[in-house]
């Protein structure tokens, strides 16, 4: 029984009773104590490991809505516009004109085998001046071999004249989400269930499983811990048996650094065949993998237009978005869950479809009363101050999307939202005030995984233009620390396991290089991240 | 290359009947393939006398249907489907009940193994026009109804007043009307006739009927697709091999599901006789187009 005490720059445990501390005591993967050295010592003989004397730990960062995905997709090129981190830890530089882009898919193009398709992800026109990738650009990269350019929001694509060549798709083809020119020709933009039809002919439909196995589950894993993630969701999984399989194999590996929270996707099967399925994942659960959350769908994205919007809808006339589970399904489906105490994940990004499960959530307590369900609306981009009220009345949680205010901040501003609703989307001063518990996300592979990134964006509320949008939404720097670990572990149900450097919890630290709280604001982003410690295990982030 | 599978999509509100449409389309297959993909195949009733193959996500039945459960992606399932070894003569998708069915049967037009045929909408009649009047469903029971090729008016024993029923549908959709109870239509009105064409044994029923046309010399493209585009809303569906003036050494296969009129091309002519159309439709207007 070894006992490890860590010292530390200074220790921010979110322990409101011990706030900040100099050491903290490791035994059997458990926080023995978070304190001074002497204070420690009292536990009986322990071993010094200072190599964290200069760092500052806090508690390892948990992110709440996230997709395996991610690690899925690494598996092909990033073409997007900011500069990202691969999960080998590596600078996967922006790529800053549709000519970059290109230039770097025709080197990858000469790297692939022949008649292999080429996909790449992440790509992101709308900082190119208006100017669209068009069909002549992707047929630079191939003319012969099938090649996809996914977008950073996963609902568009790029294709190639040989893609286009083989659907059969002309001037003549009548179907929503084929972009034409001004003359009538497709451009090669292809959107919604046309680029997802594409994107999977051209990859295979074996590419579904391929996307979340187990070497993808750990390609996930490594970019979460090098962002300082200690516990992660893959929150949407229709978990099929291969996928489950890779999830234990990787999950019972000591190296393996994180733990994972899969999310059942309920429409995946009958709810009272998936209620059956999840209660039998639950027994495999281990210290590492966790089957207990449950998701559901209800609309689409606001930028992609397809979010369900209460009155007066789009800014710019937009007709109302899709519902993908109405609210009658959502009824059903959640009530089933409900009934057996599972913790149900609703996806809402507009304010009627948060209404709508608010309205379900309500029902559904009505129909079979439940003590601390905490049923979490993930997104709830534009929900509205009433709107918490009553998610505070019921019990409920949020998972706000502050990187929204980033990544789409100045569109949402201008076209979709407008300035007044802009500026309180992703409310998180409207949470706090409210009494929601929250947490606050990046949905990655839609943004990247990255929470001192994510609590930036709450705390200073900055679009990709420089814009501040919405000033009295700004959350201060502890609160914003304490949505991306604490307050991400609660609408988890891991917050009496994790979430805080506390007596008894998971020794799950994330490691920094300097104090987020003492950095200005601006720069919490820019706090860097030396590693993490899961369950007492050191896990050393790669230098860039 | 083989002949493309059509493809029919069957939309409509939770509870409108779909799924007893579904059932006696499987049970009234008749020696014709279907593969039909649906939401949750727990709610067909499947005799499990009929049952040869169970396989998790897929329930094969003795007559040669396939049925497949949806679950979270039409497009990998459809994908997979089309993947298999064993070939179908029609595949009929179950949209879920808040889908644009007319969104799910792009997948046709995208997919050259796939030739549209239509999409049938099926309509509650005691519930649609509440639904449509909902503030937060109302307009995707809307977008239903315009993406209908073929409306379906199911339970019209419970409706009020079926008169005003009808012409408050003809203001939101162009789409013919096929009154029913319990779903209980002719397949062939849905399903239309033989892949290969014009020459499936005729249904006929006291209601409907079909009539077919010959013609052993070239067609006038013009004439021909005027009367079907004329033709009155009882007149359901059409499909002909036709050999047109304008393009006599092409097989041109002409084909009607409610309003939408296509034309397509199957190749060379080759040595076949004559061109044949047939029409399906309610009875009255056959009876007219007859003397025409």
């Amino acid at each position: 029984m070894t006992t490890t005490v860590y010292s530390a720059r200074r220790i921010v445990t979110m322990n409101p009773n011990r706030p900040f501390a100099t050491h903290v005591a490791v035994r059997d993967g458990r926080i023995l104590g978070a304190g001074s050295l002497e204070e420690l010592k009292g536990w009986g003989e322990v071993e010094f490991d200072t190599r964290f004397a200069d760092k500052v730990i806090l508690p390892g960062f948990v992110e709440g809505h996230s997709h395996a995905f991610e690690g899925g997709v690494w598996k092909f090129p990033y073409v997007g516009y900011f500069d990202r981190t691969t999960p080998e830890g590596k600078a996967a530089p922006g790529l800053k004109s549709i000519d970059e882009v290109v230039a770097a898919l025709q080197a990858h193009e000469k790297t692939l085998p022949k008649g292999a398709s080429l996909l790449a992800w992440g790509f992101d026109p709308i900082y190119f001046g208006g100017r669209r990738m068009v069909v002549a650009d992707v047929d630079r990269i191939s003319t012969e071999r099938p090649v996809v350019i996914i977008h950073s929001n996963f609902h568009v694509a790029n294709a190639n004249t040989a893609v286009l060549a083989k659907a059969g798709i002309t001037r003549t083809t009548n179907v929503h989400g084929i972009v034409k020119d001004a003359s009538g020709e497709p451009t090669g933009e292809l959107q919604e269930m046309a680029a997802k039809y594409m994107a999977y002919r051209a990859a295979g439909v074996e590419i579904a499983a391929v996307l979340s196995d187990e070497q993808a589950v750990w390609r996930f894993a490594r970019v979460a811990q090098l962002a300082g993630v200690t516990t992660a969701t893959d929150l949407h999984n229709e978990l099929p048996d291969s996928t489950v399989e890779g999830y234990l194999k990787a999950s019972a590996s000591d190296d393996f650094p994180i733990r994972l929270l899969p999310a059942f996707a309920a429409t995946a099967i009958p709810p009272a065949e998936g209620v059956t399925r999840l209660q039998a994942l639950v027994k495999k659960n281990n210290d590492k993998l966790r089957f207990q959350l449950v998701k559901i769908v209800t609309d689409g994205s606001i930028q992609g237009l397809s979010a369900r919007m209460r009155w007066p809808g789009y800014y710019d006339g937009t007709p109302n978005g899709v519902w993908n589970v109405g609210p009658d399904d959502l009824d059903r489906i959640l009530l089933a869950y409900h009934r057996e105490g599972f913790q149900v994940h609703i996806h809402t990004n507009g304010d009627e479809a948060s209404e709508v499960g608010i309205e379900a959530v309500e029902r559904a307590l009505a129909a079979a009363p439940r003590w601390d369900h905490r049923h979490t609306l993930q997104h709830a981009q534009m929900a509205d101050a009433g709107q918490f009220r009553r998610m505070k009345a019921l019990g409920m949680c949020a998972n706000l999307f502050a990187n929204h205010i980033f990544y789409w901040g100045d569109i949402h501003r201008a076209k979709t939202l407008g300035p007044e609703r802009a500026e309180r989307m992703d409310a998180c001063a409207t949470a706090l005030a409210t009494g929601v518990p929250f947490a606050i996300h990046c949905d990655a592979p839609v943004t990247p995984i990255g929470p001192l990134f994510t609590a930036w964006c709450a705390v200073n509320r900055l679009t990709a233009s420089g814009r501040t949008l919405g000033e009295a939404e700004k959350i201060p720097v502890a609160d914003a620390l304490r949505a991306i670990t604490l307050g991400a572990a609660y609408t988890l149900k891991l917050d009496e396991e994790l979430g805080s450097i506390d007596v008894g919890k998971r020794a799950d630290f994330a490691i920094l290089d300097d104090d987020p709280l003492s950095v200005p604001p601006e720069k919490l982003k820019d706090v860097g991240v030396w590693g993490t410690v899961l369950g007492g295990k050191v896990f050393e982030a790669p230098k860039a | 290359m083989t002949a493309p599978i059509p493809f029919t999509v069957i939309g409509g509100f939770l509870g409108a009947g779909k799924t007893t449409l579904l059932n006696r389309l499987l049970r009234g297959a008749e020696g014709r393939r279907f593969a039909v993909l649906v939401n949750d195949f727990g709610a067909l009733d499947i005799d499990g006398r009929l049952v040869a193959a169970h396989g998790g996500d897929t329930v094969a039945l003795a007559n040669g249907c396939l049925c497949c459960t949806i679950g979270d992606s039409l497009v990998t399932t459809l994908l997979g489907l089309l993947e298999r070894p064993d070939r179908f003569d029609h595949i009929v998708v179950e949209a879920s009940g808040v889908a644009d069915p007319g969104r799910v049967a792009d997948l046709a037009v995208l997919e050259p193994r796939l030739s549209r045929d239509g999409v049938i909408v099926v309509v509650d009649a005691a519930e649609v026009r509440a639904r449509a009047a909902d503030r937060r469903v109302g307009d995707t029971i809307q977008r239903q109804l315009k993406a209908a090729d073929l409306l379906l008016l199911n339970k019209t024993d419970l409706a009020n007043d079926l008169p005003a029923l009808q012409v408050w549908l003809g203001t939101q959709s162009d789409a013919p009307v096929l009154e029913a109870r319990h779903a209980d239509v002719p397949l062939d009105l849905l399903f239309g006739l033989d892949r290969h064409g014009a020459t499936a044994a005729s249904p006929s029923s006291d209601t409907f009927a079909s009539w077919s046309y010959t013609w052993p010399e070239p067609v006038d493209r013009d004439v021909l697709l005027a009367m079907l585009r004329e033709a009155p809303g009882e007149v359901l569906r059409a499909k002909g091999i036709v050999r047109f003036a304008d393009a006599p050494d092409r097989r041109s296969v002409v084909h009607l599901v409610g309003r939408r009129l296509e034309v397509g091309d199957e190749g060379p002519w080759g040595d076949t006789a004559e061109s044949r159309l047939v029409i399906l439709g309610l009875k009255p207007v056959l009876g007219s187009l007859q003397r025409e």
